[in-house]
């Protein structure tokens, strides 16, 4: 179990297409990230930012008008003629980086008031400040990138039960190194091989054994409870599912 | 809107969705899971331009939890671990409220999105709409207990318009027997009426029937009460005080001198004397103890008759008698029955009708009339001499208590049908004493059952329920279950009052209107704590009342043990001694010894009733002068003739 207070940071985004200027969509996006600390089983809310944002090709924004004064405006890099497909595409990716940016925000100005361990919901190599981050843990519960093939990949995936991998470092991180490790938490027999996995990722001063034992310990206990009805249960901490619920509850 | 700012901190939230809707008479909040809101909270919900006063009607708990399964899941199957996980789920309070008022009152609307608080005194006095009676020169609040919430004590008031009429009246009280909370709130409630009656709404008295045990018996005696009930009392500025004018009616036990009650003892006889009635007493009230087919046209005629022509007049019918009958009492009914009876056997074949009634409804009528003062021996006296109620005479806040508890069924409605008849016809003539009388009684199911033949009594009550505010006679009345007693007779008590409630009688139809919650919290309800419904109370409201300050039934047995009944003459003098404590036993004894009973009880009531400042002398005149028996002087024997006659063989 943690040894102390402990808290979850996560980020959500909603965005909607509210018009076109000519076949340039306008996308209005929402984001949003939280952190919400844990003392005594019970969860409190102690940073919470939220931003508007409207995110389309300049032309389109200039089109527009004042319409969406009050919003962040995101351009998307009109080099190419616009195509609503591709736009879109781009636009996400804005918003994807507009999130990340306010989760990495949100969890320094935590830090600037706590010591606590935080867990936050994906990669620590966001930022450099979390990968150096002594009490921070990121759990990444996508598995689109593999950090091995071959033989050693099939025994990442086919990792048992409350077992955990050998620590290592990712490979292509973008801005910062981190230690990872995998871990189960749930058996995964006749299910698919992602079922309950887990990567944990450190600030490098914390690849050792024995803390990686330790967070493996707390983070295997974080099971209970379950973070149904969400349909990733298996790998989402109830932490984590508490702060997307009191993000989504304010939207 | 009126000046009604807060600055409490909210407590909850009004929350409403499409299937959980607020409506202008009942919404939904939240509130953290530790708060002060219970079932039956008063609250307050501010919303811009409105505000609304609720009070709690039930409450419901949920976690973010999809199915049961997800949590056997997530303990692995073992119930040991749920308490250890590392996080508690998100939980939620949510309570449902149903709208007391909302302020403007017009237009009537949802109750708003705003912020909940818990209702201070001001708010609560807004809430129950007491504003409109409990301020002003004309204010016309009676306390009736502490509404309690969240550390605020606030007292709580009935309109009198409301409760002892002209606008409505009556009070019923439900609940289980044993927790002495029907009794006590009666007495509680007696008590604030006679310290808070407004004296622009004139006179009030009480006459309270006590049915069982000491119950009642001891108003006038201090009980002990505690710091927590004394802080209740100054909280709705009240003080703890027994009753100050209590009279108490026993009728006598068979012998005609020992009174059927508990309250013997005799040092609480000064105010406990009595209830002796005659022929002329019962008669009016035939009906009651005769059961509806005795009661037929044809006796009623007969009865008419003796009422109109023989009980309390001179009869002359020189058929029956020379001498004319004068009825005064059973026994001189029974010899005019006689008379009437000897004369048709008389007659022999064709004597079946004697002035147009036939032998057997005249048999009829002797019988049950008969039979009254056989069953009711005791209340109903052979001699002629009644002792009765004070008619007339009631005062300003006393009390007047029959104790019946010790007569046959029969003899108690008897009791109950004349006392609550002559109050009202007092009542409707305006010289009673009073102007209002609130009419105690207990065990209402057996008076004015649901089912069963519809008695005299029944209709009486009935009668009393839906008229008897107009002329100030308010029925205060109790019972275990509502749901037996005439709907009619509880559907018009203005207020209902209930205490602890049996959990098969909250599932009959009657309380289909409170919700689940409610009803849980009116089955383990406390000792001292009450639901009421009042007209101005758009909902259920519980409050908390103190103890009685008057010495229950079993604290009064223990302190005042009754009386062991007593040989006749020691009886006679301890009625006496209740008029004179100076009235010296053997005295009386002296004076009754070789007296006829009948004699003794005719001297005793004259006495009684006389009040004089000499009960003693008044009492040894009213015996009459002794006849001294004078010894027959020995008469001399005839001596026997003694003539020897040898030759008689006859002869001695």
């Amino acid at each position: 179990m943690w040894p102390e207070t402990v808290a979850f940071l996560d980020g959500t985004q909603r965005a909607e297409i509210v018009g076109y200027a000519g076949v340039a969509p306008i996308i209005l996006a929402h984001i949003a990230a939280a952190v919400r600390e844990r003392t005594g089983r019970v969860f409190r809310t102690v940073v919470t930012e939220r931003r508007s944002l409207v995110v389309a090709r300049q032309d389109a924004l200039n089109a527009a008008g004042d319409v969406f004064d009050g919003f962040d405006r995101v351009v998307i890099a009109d080099a190419e003629a616009s195509h609503p497909a591709r736009d879109l595409r781009t636009a996400g990716r804005a918003i994807d980086r507009a999130r990340g940016a306010l989760e990495v925000a949100v969890g320094l100005r935590y830090r600037t008031s706590s010591g606590a361990w935080l867990v936050v919901d994906g990669t620590l190599s966001e930022s450099p400040a979390w990968a150096d981050d002594a009490r921070a843990v990121g759990v990444v519960k996508s598995h689109a990138t593999l950090p091995f093939s071959g033989e050693e990949l099939e025994r990442y995936l086919r990792l048992p039960f409350g077992h955990r991998t050998s620590i290592f470092a990712p490979r292509s991180r973008r801005v910062a190194p981190v230690r990872a490790w995998a871990l189960r938490l749930w058996p995964w027999q006749d299910r698919d091989v992602f079922h309950g996995l887990i990567r944990v990722e450190v600030a490098p001063a914390n690849g050792t054994p024995e803390v990686a034992d330790d967070l493996s310990r707390w983070l295997l206990a974080e099971r209970a409870p379950l973070s149904t009805p969400d349909a990733r249960w298996d790998r989402l901490l109830y932490g984590i599912h508490s702060v997307g619920q009191y993000l989504r509850a304010g939207s | 809107m009126p000046d009604i700012m807060t600055s409490a901190t909210p407590v909850g939230r009004v929350v409403a969705t499409e299937l959980k809707p607020s409506t202008p008479h009942q919404f939904y909040f939240w509130t953290a899971r530790e708060s002060a809101v219970g079932i039956g909270a008063i609250i307050r919900v501010d919303a811009p331009g409105r505000i609304v006063f609720a009070v709690v009607t039930d409450a419901a708990a949920y976690s973010d939890l999809v199915t049961p399964m997800h949590a056997v899941l997530g303990a692995d199957g073992d119930p040991a671990a749920v308490g250890l996980e590392p996080s508690a789920r998100a939980e939620i309070r949510l309570y449902l409220a149903s709208v007391l008022r909302q302020i403007p009152e017009e237009p009537l609307q949802p109750v708003p999105l705003g912020a909940v608080r818990l209702a201070s005194d001001d708010d609560v006095v807004l809430a129950l709409r007491m504003d409109g009676y409990t301020v002003g020169e004309r204010a016309t609040g009676i306390p009736v207990g502490v509404y309690a919430a969240g550390g605020h004590e606030s007292p709580v008031y009935l309109d009198c318009d409301f409760l002892l009429g002209p606008e409505a009246a009556h009070l019923n009280i439900s609940g289980v027997s044993g927790l002495a909370t029907k009794t006590s709130a009666v007495e509680f409630l007696l008590s604030s009426i006679f310290q808070t009656f407004p004296a622009h709404k004139g006179s009030v008295a009480a006459v309270c029937f006590n049915v069982k045990g000491p119950d009642l018996c001891f108003l006038d005696q201090p009980g002990s009460i505690g710091d927590a009930d004394r802080a209740l009392y100054a909280r709705m500025g009240l003080s703890p005080e027994p009753f100050a004018a209590v009279r108490y009616f026993a009728p006598h036990k068979p012998d005609g001198v020992n009174l059927n009650t508990l309250r013997t003892h005799e040092a609480l006889s000064s105010n406990t004397e009595p209830l002796v009635w005659g022929l002329r007493e019962v008669l009016d009230f035939a009906e009651v103890v005769m059961n509806r087919d005795d009661v037929d046209a044809k006796a009623d005629a007969f009865i008419d008759f003796l009422a109109e022509r023989i009980v309390g007049h001179e009869y002359h019918d020189d058929l029956l008698r020379g001498k004319p009958f004068c009825v005064q009492s059973f026994a001189d009914l029974e010899e005019f029955f006689r008379a009437i009876f000897d004369f048709m056997e008389a007659l022999g074949k064709g004597g079946e009708v004697w002035k147009t009634h036939h032998v057997a409804t005249i048999r009829k009528v002797r019988n049950r009339l008969s039979n009254i003062s056989t069953r009711s021996k005791g209340l109903v006296t052979d001699d002629g001499v009644a002792n009765d109620l004070p008619w007339g005479r009631f005062t300003d806040r006393s009390v007047q208590v029959i104790d019946v508890a010790g007569l046959d069924p029969l003899a108690q409605d008897l009791v109950f049908a004349r006392v609550v008849s002559k109050l009202r016809e007092h009542l409707e003539r305006r010289d009673l004493g009073v102007d209002h009388v609130v009419v105690f009684v207990d065990e209402l199911n057996k008076y004015a059952p649901a089912e069963g033949p519809d008695t005299y009594v029944r209709k009486m009550l009935l009668d009393l329920s839906e008229r008897g505010r107009y002329l100030g006679l308010v029925l205060f009345s109790a019972q275990q279950f509502r749901s037996q007693v005439q709907r009619r007779v509880v559907g018009n008590a203005g207020t209902s009052v209930y205490g602890r409630m049996d959990m098969d009688e909250l599932a009959t139809p009657g309380y289909a209107t409170l919700s689940p919650a409610t009803k849980i919290k009116l089955g383990t309800l406390p000792k001292g704590e009450l639901m009421l419904r009042h007209p101005h109370f758009t909902q259920p409201i519980f409050v908390r009342f103190p103890k009685p300050a008057v010495m229950t039934g079993r604290e009064g047995v223990e302190r005042f043990p009754p009386a062991h009944d007593l040989p006749f003459a020691d009886a006679v003098a301890r009625q006496l001694r209740g008029l004179d404590r100076s009235i010296s036993a053997d005295a009386i004894r002296a004076a009754v010894d070789g007296r006829r009973e009948l004699d003794v009880r005719r001297a005793l009531a004259a006495t009684r009733r006389a009040r004089p400042d000499d009960p003693a002398a008044y009492f040894v005149a009213a015996l009459g002068r002794r006849v001294t028996a004078e010894p027959a002087a020995p008469r001399r024997a005839v001596p026997t003739l003694r003539r020897p006659t040898p030759d008689d063989p006859y002869g001695p």
